[in-house]
């Protein structure tokens, strides 16, 4: 195990932070901690770095304990949210920052600096100040500058939060190619179900400072430990009282499929591909159902037309099944 | 933070603890002296009188800094800081040139109370212009622009949105000003004469009872302007509070 | 101040604002009469006595100014000045930026205390800030002060004293300019620089310290042209012990009040230039952060 964090415990005031939190991260993995903000994951993380301490409990990076060394001699690789750029350094100063520090001869550190600027393709930038790089290009460099002292882990706390929408997408692909290539253990934190289940190889559910479940994406997609999990990482819709994904919602024009529920369609809202289609039971329920524009089409579906629905018997419902 | 206290915390509470040490009888001899009360009184009144000045004129030259545009403003903006860089004798020789006996404007004005005052106004110009400039610049004008767009009359916006965004400022500003004025010494010196009952204050006061070798007397007196300006600032805080709901 | 700024930039723009603005924009005679108010204001307080002193200073040439520094007091007065400034400049930077560091970064019982109390040397008489001084460290009966001559160190009636009481007055300045900068530029940058393993003091010197520099040189200045100046609490410091320890303000009052006026405007003058100099740096090096953020 890379990263063991054991009963952990964070007040700040009144407020619990976190509450006995126990995770263990194996080597070279990407693990996403998910959850809503203020739910306790950033304090974490940046306990694990050692920009916060504990109230309680222990953490070991790679076998050595670590609970009370500070941050600067835990050798990780920290990302901020919102940069935290040496504003007065030029980006090639950014990255070689850690490695003179740690007092490296100087040729050692234009070469490892050229290689990283390389890697997260800011080569042609090494003389620019930060003030004139986007903020994916800062993102970058911030990423290199952490890099640039081969942490034991890299833990960014919601590197891609300040970015626009399409930069981030660009970046989260781009991060998860990275960590093919390099293999640091990498822990990120995010408050985005869909940035979490795309990048990562595993995911921590944290909310109000307890650990929900851990698992892998498809684990806690398909069977999540409890309300909350399914909640927070997909659309939720109840069905003759189930709890299902609306794409999970068989619909049909005649009472075909047994125990279906009967209603009516309030609303049909065409999104690009796909068509989600709002039905009101005979049984007071409203009904979700998410479906392709083929299938809607094909079923001719229009408002106030009765339908009938019910869970798809291959999608189990979620609360039945002991994870 | 020992520094802090070596050079500040202690001293100013030896002030107090002299003035305490002398007994009760001391200080009510200090503070009853007809030249000592007539010193404080004029001051006290001085600088209220200065700082009401201030709050008026002091917002209006921050409206005209923020809002209006004209060449040599920048010019302008400078001379404010003047009064607050310029060494306080030489700022009380600066008036007596023009206000003092060889004024070229014919105006005599040394020696008497309208001196104090004038000295007063200058060195406590900056205060209240330099805390109300910065939150006049950040005030969103969509917040006046708002207020008209709803009908209010210039007068009422101005009355009920800008003064009360503007209130805290203000008297923090003269809260400064205020404590300034009752404090000021320097710039006395030469232009006001000291003559006593008339135009001493009460720094000059102070002074010369520290010349006669009365620290007692000294201290009592300087634990009474400590203690005023206190009172000032809790009064300005107050106020502050009541125009700011009342917006 | 950080306002002249974005004066200067709104004074050059060709279109100003105000044409397309709709009808509530105040009245031309309003503005008009504001302006001339303010202008008439300043001018008649501050602009034409200030440059009075100019007049008077240079009504014979540079005859006054040569003669005046020709007199041996006039030289050692402004010498003396100069070495307090410089001292109390010193002192105040060092623990000016400590001080903001403390209250910015740290949190401690007392902050808020403390933080109120960082203003009191602006309100506080000068010549009070020369009686505590005085009350504390005098030879014969302050508090420390028998004990600190026994050690063979005079702070009152000496330069100690002088420079910790302009000290004491211009503290406030140094402290004021770093902390809102040290609070805006948040701790980010140096908790990423602990976490790329550099300690409190390389994470000070390398990137804290680059951040506020600006801020240092304005607080420095604005500190200088203070201390330069101050009058009342260094003369009640001093005493009465002649030549020795007089500064260039309280030459000014003596050679005033000695009917030498020619001598006291001189003087003035210099250190009013000094004055306005300083005010003129830190103007003109405001901008400059600007460009940069």
């Amino acid at each position: 195990m890379s990263i063991e964090v054991r009963n952990v415990t964070k007040r700040f005031g009144d407020f619990v932070a976190l509450e006995d939190v126990s995770v263990s991260l194996p080597t070279g993995q990407l693990t996403a901690l998910l959850g809503p903000s203020g739910g306790g994951k950033s304090t974490l993380l940046r306990i694990i770095a050692g920009l916060d301490t504990a109230d309680e409990g222990t953490v070991t990076i790679e076998g050595t304990e670590a609970t009370n060394l500070p941050a600067r001699k835990r050798n990780v690789g920290f990302v901020f949210q919102h940069y935290a750029v040496f504003k007065h350094m030029t980006v090639a100063k950014n990255v070689a920052f850690g490695l003179e520090i740690r007092k490296k001869p100087k040729d050692e550190v234009a070469a490892r600096v050229d290689e990283l600027l390389r890697l997260v393709h800011l080569q042609q930038f090494s003389h620019r100040l930060p003030s004139q790089l986007s903020g994916g290009q800062r993102q970058r460099m911030a990423l290199a500058r952490a890099l640039a002292v081969e942490p034991k882990v890299l833990l960014l706390d919601e590197p891609f939060g300040a970015l626009d929408a399409k930069v981030r997408k660009e970046l989260r692909e781009w991060l998860r190619r990275l960590h093919d290539e390099v293999h640091v253990t990498t822990v990120f934190v995010t408050h985005d179900q869909e940035e979490a289940m795309e990048v990562s190889d595993e995911i921590v559910v944290i909310n109000e400072g307890r650990v929900e479940q851990i698992g892998s994406p498809d684990d806690l997609y398909d069977k999540p430990a409890n309300d909350f999990v399914m909640g927070f990482l997909g659309e939720v819709t109840r069905v003759n009282g189930e709890a299902v994904r609306p794409h999970d919602v068989d619909i049909s024009t005649a009472p075909v499929l047994a125990g279906a529920a009967q209603g009516t369609i309030s609303r049909v809202l065409r999104v690009g591909f796909e068509v989600r289609v709002t039905v009101l039971t005979d049984g007071g329920e409203e009904v979700t159902v998410q479906l392709t524009k083929a299938h809607a089409n094909a079923l001719g579906l229009h408002e106030d037309q009765t339908v009938w629905v019910s869970p798809n018997p291959g999608a189990v419902p979620a609360m039945s099944r002991a994870v | 933070m020992l520094w802090f206290s070596l050079l500040v915390l202690i001293p100013l509470a030896a002030v107090v603890v002299k003035a305490g040490g002398g007994g009760w009888e001391t200080f009510v001899d200090a503070v009853t002296n007809r030249q000592t009360f007539a010193a404080l009184r004029l001051t006290v009144l001085t600088s209220v009188g200065v700082t009401a000045l201030n709050m008026v004129m002091g917002t209006i030259i921050a409206w005209v800094l923020v809002r209006d545009r004209f060449p040599g403003k920048a010019i302008l903006d400078l001379v404010i800081d003047i009064p607050f860089a310029l060494p306080t004798i030489v700022a009380g020789l600066v008036l007596l040139s023009l206000y003092g006996p060889n004024s070229p404007v014919g105006v005599h004005a040394s020696n008497t109370r309208v001196a104090v005052f004038l000295a007063i106004a200058f060195v406590t110009l900056p205060f209240i212009v330099r805390t109300v400039q910065p939150v006049l610049e950040e005030m969103e004008r969509d917040f006046e622009e708002a207020a008209a767009s709803l009908g209010a009359s210039r007068l009422t916006t101005f009355r009920r949105i800008t003064l009360p965004t503007l209130a805290p400022a203000i008297f923090a500003g003269a809260a400064l000003s205020f404590a300034r004025g009752i404090s000021e010494y320097g710039s006395l010196v030469l232009l006001s004469g000291n003559l006593p009952y008339r135009t001493e204050v009460t720094s000059v006061r102070m002074l010369s009872y520290l010349e006669g070798g009365d620290t007692a007397s000294a201290a009592a007196v300087a634990t009474i302007l400590l203690v005023v300006a206190l009172l000032a600032i809790v009064t300005l805080d107050v106020i502050q509070r009541r125009v700011a709901r009342r917006g | 101040m950080a306002s002249q700024t974005v004066e200067a930039t709104r004074t050059r723009d060709p279109h100003p604002r105000s044409t397309a603005r709709g009808p509530h924009e105040d009245s031309p005679a309003v503005k008009w009469v504001m302006r001339v108010l303010v202008v008439a204001y300043l001018f008649f307080l501050v602009a034409w006595p200030t440059s009075l002193v100019a007049k008077n200073t240079f009504a014979n040439g540079f005859q006054g100014i040569s003669d005046a520094l020709s007199d041996p007091d006039v030289v050692h007065a402004l010498k003396l000045s100069a070495i307090v400034a410089v001292a109390a400049v010193l002192i105040n930077l060092v623990f000016g930026v400590g001080m903001a560091l403390l209250l910015v970064r740290f949190d401690f019982p007392g902050k808020r205390v403390l933080n109120a109390l960082i203003d009191v040397p602006l309100s506080v008489s000068p010549v009070v800030v020369g009686l505590a001084l005085v009350l504390v460290y005098n030879g014969r009966y302050g508090w420390f002060g028998p004990w600190l001559e026994d050690q063979g160190l005079q702070v009152v009636f000496a330069k100690p004293g002088m420079i910790m009481a302009t000290a004491f007055v211009a503290l406030p300045l140094v402290i004021r300019e770093v902390v809102p900068v040290l609070e805006d530029m948040g701790d980010d940058q140096e908790q990423a620089a602990r976490s790329l393993g550099a300690n409190a003091w390389q994470t000070f010197w390398r990137i804290t310290l680059p951040g506020i520099k600006w801020a240092i040189v304005y607080g420095v200045v604005l500190c200088l042209a203070r201390s330069l100046g101050e009058f009342g609490a260094v003369k009640v410091v001093a005493g009465n012990v002649g030549g020795e320890s007089t500064t260039a303000p309280m030459l000014v009052q003596q050679k005033y009040q000695n009917f030498q006026q020619e001598t006291a405007y001189s003087v003035s003058f210099m250190l009013a230039f000094a004055a306005v100099l300083c005010l003129i740096v830190v103007a003109l090096l405001r901008p400059k952060e600007g460009d940069k953020k």
